[in-house]
């Protein structure tokens, strides 16, 4: 720890006792703002979890079924059939506080046919795949809506957590360091002056003292 | 309310089953394609108040896969995350999953306490 470099005066002290007392209220402020931001981080990265890891396993499966699609049919007949789609996906997203930090959520509004071509050049199969891709994009929304929210919350709290560190480990032991050294070298001066007046005194008297005896 | 678009960014044959849901699909087939094609749609803008001129982002969710997020470097991905929106979401390719993806969140649990607490799990 360092001490700051101010001048050891009586201002100077007043305005540290007043910083270190702020920077110790925006401790714990910030404290307990981490610790807000911590129970809903854990809440929503364990949930991000268990999603990730079902959609990778129900997207997986859509991807076969794709796969298996395709191969049966004409690379070209496949991308025309999926040219043009009716479907139509809108996204409304509103935005949640939490401890300062906005947080989005979403919500899906699908309309028209996924199934939008003719049956006779398309294979039952192509069918079959973008259902299964229709039955998955729900959760893929979700887990999107959940990552973001915990990406948006670790990034938060990175920087609440550098705060509290650096005030908890920095900022309050300095001043209170500094606090330290400007009363000790003001107590240190006081005495300083007590014993030179002391001195001089002495000094005083004795030159009267030897005035008194030069007279006698 | 709103509305916002989605779009996924990846190898043409994987995205085109996403383009019957009334995805944007846009084709890229290397790191540095994708990663542009990203900055691109992230930088897009709708415009909600004419008189203020005030801006949202066109794109609420972009989904990217795995095999091209993957080559994205940390710099950039960083850039691509740091707005409340668009959010930016790795999904698996045909390829199946590489565990990119639970990386990824193993990443931002290491970002947020410190260290990946639920790492072994």
């Amino acid at each position: 720890m360092a001490k700051l470099d101010v001048k050891p005066t009586r201002m100077e002290l007043l305005n540290l006792k007043k910083r270190l007392k702020s920077a110790k209220r925006g401790h714990k402020l910030l404290k307990d703002k981490q610790d807000g931001l911590m129970q809903k981080f854990m809440e929503i990265i364990r949930e991000a979890k268990v999603m990730r890891r079902e959609v990778e396993e129900k997207l997986g499966g859509a991807f076969k079924n794709f796969m298996f699609a395709s191969s049966m049919m004409d690379p070209a007949m496949l991308e025309t059939a999926l040219l043009y789609p009716s479907a139509k996906m809108e996204l409304e997203v509103t935005t949640k506080n939490v401890m300062s930090v906005h947080i989005p959520y979403f919500k899906i509004k699908q309309e028209g046919d996924i199934l939008n071509y003719g049956y006779l050049q398309t294979s039952a199969e192509l069918d079959m795949a973008l259902k299964s891709f229709q039955d998955v994009f729900p959760l893929l929304m979700k887990l999107a809506e959940i990552e973001k929210q915990a990406e948006r919350l670790a990034e938060e709290l990175e920087t609440t957590r550098r705060r509290v560190n650096a005030l908890e480990y920095k900022m309050i032991p300095d001043l209170t360091e500094t606090l330290k050294f400007i009363s000790m070298k003001l107590a240190e001066q006081e005495r300083s002056t007590i014993v030179g007046v002391m001195a001089i005194k002495a000094m005083i008297e004795a030159a009267e003292e030897m005035k008194m005896r030069e007279k006698a | 309310m709103d509305k916002f678009k989605t779009a996924i960014v990846g190898n043409k044959d994987t995205i085109l089953g996403f383009k019957a849901l009334g995805l944007e699909t846009h084709d890229s087939n290397t790191g540095e394609e994708a990663t542009a094609k990203l900055f691109e749609l992230k930088k897009k803008e709708i415009v909600i108040d004419s008189k203020t001129g005030e801006t949202r982002p066109a794109y609420a969710v972009i989904f990217i896969t795995e095999d091209l997020a993957m080559k994205i470097s940390d710099e950039d991905y960083k850039k691509l995350s740091e707005n409340a929106l668009p959010a930016i979401v790795p999904v698996p390719g045909s390829k199946g999953t590489s565990g990119y993806g639970l990386k990824r969140i193993g990443k931002m649990v290491e970002r947020a306490v410190g260290s990946d607490i639920f790492g072994d799990q």
